[in-house]
């Protein structure tokens, strides 16, 4: 039986498993920007801050996820989570402040001193400098912080399935349990699909929302 | 009005510390331009950036129409002054009405007024409105970006105007152009300025006055005509220039030195030979011919003696008139040109309005100089 033809008669799972895959990295991605993105922005303002929220993002990143997952076990046992979607859901939203803390900080610092210089020097408080002007220019690099961490949370939600998070992971980890490589190959490949169409749209989200004066200075440096 | 008293600003602290201006006192008056001078690493940026508070005084204090801006939000003081810099900081993401339009917005301003307002800038700085209201920064010339910046700087029309190296960043023939500009701008709005330049011809053409510093301190605080003729010590005068005689030219105007009724006068209709006999009676060399008004040329005794046709047909025609804003360096260089010592001054409306010799500029150069000459010992040589 080949993979298409595996994906045709399960085509029910298989759904039910991409929905489970989105919903994981989509929940996972909303609550990384409400905290990466502020965060990002605040360290900014505080030099001194910097450096610590951004080395602790990178410690996260050089735990592996397997390795992650047991040490939360523990930990969310304590409140019945030690498996499913909340162990999953915690670890994917650890491993994207790194891109996300990271760019956002990158993004507004790169924002040309006499820029900052001008409006400050105009009466512009620092939220309306935020706002009108530091946030504009740095909000296509913020995205793409947010599209790295989201085709990666794809590739860490597939191993979730060994917390029993489930997600298109299922696949591959039943797969394996049962050398059965029609069902590994499926689950690898729709997870790849998935991954591929989701970079692919966060690259168009980023090219919609580079303001428009930006887009012709590009244009005119190339 | 803007008062710096007793200023010291000293960034760091300790063993690191670095005074970055020291006691500084000086009056910038109402609608006066006052330059602060002198090369990088001379507080002159600094001390602009302490009077919108960008930077925070170590010692004295700075009063803005006499109120002290330590006492003000350092948002609203700033929100005063128009503020102009170097490398303009047009923000790339708006559109150039909404870069000029940001302080208006910030107080508060009506849509319509601001649109009203950012036109009315935009034809002030020689753009059309309709062509670049629209546009992004990104699509204009560094001399546009640079009239925008001065255009978002007099958006609120603030009553001071705090311009750092404004004009820096242009070539020199448009830097020259948008400073004529703004001259002529400067005279309509009647500003409050203060204005850093590293450069002392810009200083002389912009400045009512000249800060000069040096490391921190203000060494010489004057018109730029009497730095020139009067430096303090050597530090200005080396400065200033070893040429800043020829300086000098360039403030004195045709104004300030022009004869304004000569006596060699002759009527266009007079005949060849009245104005012969008015030329032996006076005892000059030539006369110069008017025409309703107009100066048509001059005429000499050799080309008088053997014609007798009217004059208005004889007289050789001045290569070029010049106006009562002409520099006295303008005039010298067209003398040079035209190998020619006279030339007539005409009002706008090309009327006859008298005459400027090359005896008229050296007289009043010397006067300017009496004073430095006084103390080489009198020696004019």
């Amino acid at each position: 039986m080949s993979v298409l033809q595996f994906i045709i008669a399960n085509y029910k799972q298989v759904l039910f498993l991409t929905w489970e895959h989105i919903y994981m990295v989509g929940l996972s991605l909303i609550i990384a920007t409400a905290l990466g993105v502020p965060l990002g922005i605040i360290i900014t303002k505080h030099e001194e801050l910097a450096k610590r929220v951004i080395n602790g993002a990178n410690v996260i990143m050089t735990v592996p996820s397997i390795a992650l997952f047991g040490l939360m076990l523990p930990v969310l046992a304590i409140i019945g989570h030690g498996l499913g979607k909340v162990p999953a859901v915690i670890a994917l939203v650890l491993y994207s402040q790194l891109p996300i803390i990271r760019n956002t900080y990158v993004a507004i610092k790169n924002v040309p001193p006499s820029i900052r210089d001008a409006g400050k020097g105009m009466g512009m408080n620092t939220w309306e400098l935020l706002r009108e002007v530091e946030i504009p220019i740095a909000v296509p690099v913020i995205i793409a912080g947010l599209r790295t961490a989201a085709v990666m949370n794809i590739g860490i939600a597939a191993i979730a399935a060994y917390v029993g998070a489930g997600g298109l992971g299922v696949y591959i980890q039943q797969g394996i349990d049962r050398v059965y490589p029609e069902m590994i190959i499926s689950g690898a490949v729709l997870v790849s699909l998935f991954a591929i169409i989701v970079d692919g749209t966060m690259a168009l989200v980023e090219r919609i929302v580079t303001p428009t004066g930006l887009k012709v200075q590009k244009k005119l440096v190339q | 009005m803007i008062t710096y008293d007793h200023v010291t600003k000293i960034y760091g602290e300790g063993a690191n510390a670095v005074t970055a201006l020291e006691d500084i006192t000086l009056t910038i008056e109402k609608g006066e331009t006052v330059v602060f001078l002198g090369p990088s690493g001379c507080g002159k940026t600094t001390i602009l950036r302490l009077t919108n508070r960008l930077e925070s005084i170590t010692r004295g204090n700075i009063f803005v129409n006499g109120k002290n801006i330590r006492e003000q939000d350092e948002v609203k003081l700033r929100q005063q002054m128009g503020y102009v810099i170097q490398d303009i900081g047009l923000f790339p993401n708006k559109t150039i009405a909404d870069n000029i339009g940001v302080v208006p917005r910030l107080l508060g301003w009506s849509k319509e007024r601001i649109a009203k307002r950012v036109d009315e800038l935009l034809t002030m700085c020689r753009l059309d409105p309709d062509v670049f209201r629209s546009r992004y920064p990104a699509e204009l010339s560094g001399g546009q970006q640079q009239r925008i910046g001065v255009a978002r700087g007099l958006a609120a029309d603030p009553e001071i105007l705090l311009m750092d190296e404004p004009f820096g960043a242009i070539d020199p023939i448009n830097r020259e152009q948008i400073q004529d500009e703004f001259l002529k701008l400067k005279e309509k709005l009647q500003k409050t300025i203060a204005f850093v330049s590293h450069d002392i011809h810009e200083a002389i053409k912009m400045g009512d006055k000249i800060a000069l510093f040096e490391q921190g301190r203000l060494v010489q605080y004057a018109s730029p005509a009497f730095i020139l003729t009067h430096p303090k010590n050597k530090y200005v005068a080396d400065f200033v220039g070893a040429d800043r005689a020829l300086k000098v030219l360039g403030i004195i105007l045709v104004r300030d030195v022009f004869n304004p009724c000569p006596e060699n006068i002759v009527q266009g209709s007079a005949t060849a030979k009245e104005t012969l006999t008015f030329i032996e009676n006076e005892d000059i060399n030539y006369a110069i011919v008017l025409d309703n008004d107009k100066p048509v040329g001059y005429v000499t005794p050799k080309i008088l003696k053997y014609e007798q046709s009217p004059l208005r047909d004889l007289v050789d025609a001045f290569p070029v008139h010049v106006r009562k804003r002409t520099s006295a360096r303008d005039v010298l260089s067209f003398m040079l040109m035209h190998d020619i010592l006279t030339l007539c001054v005409v009002d706008d409306n090309g009327n006859f309005a008298g005459t400027v010799s090359y005896n008229d500029i050296q007289k009043k150069i010397r006067e300017t100089y009496t004073g430095e000459m006084k103390k080489d010992k009198g020696d004019r040589l």
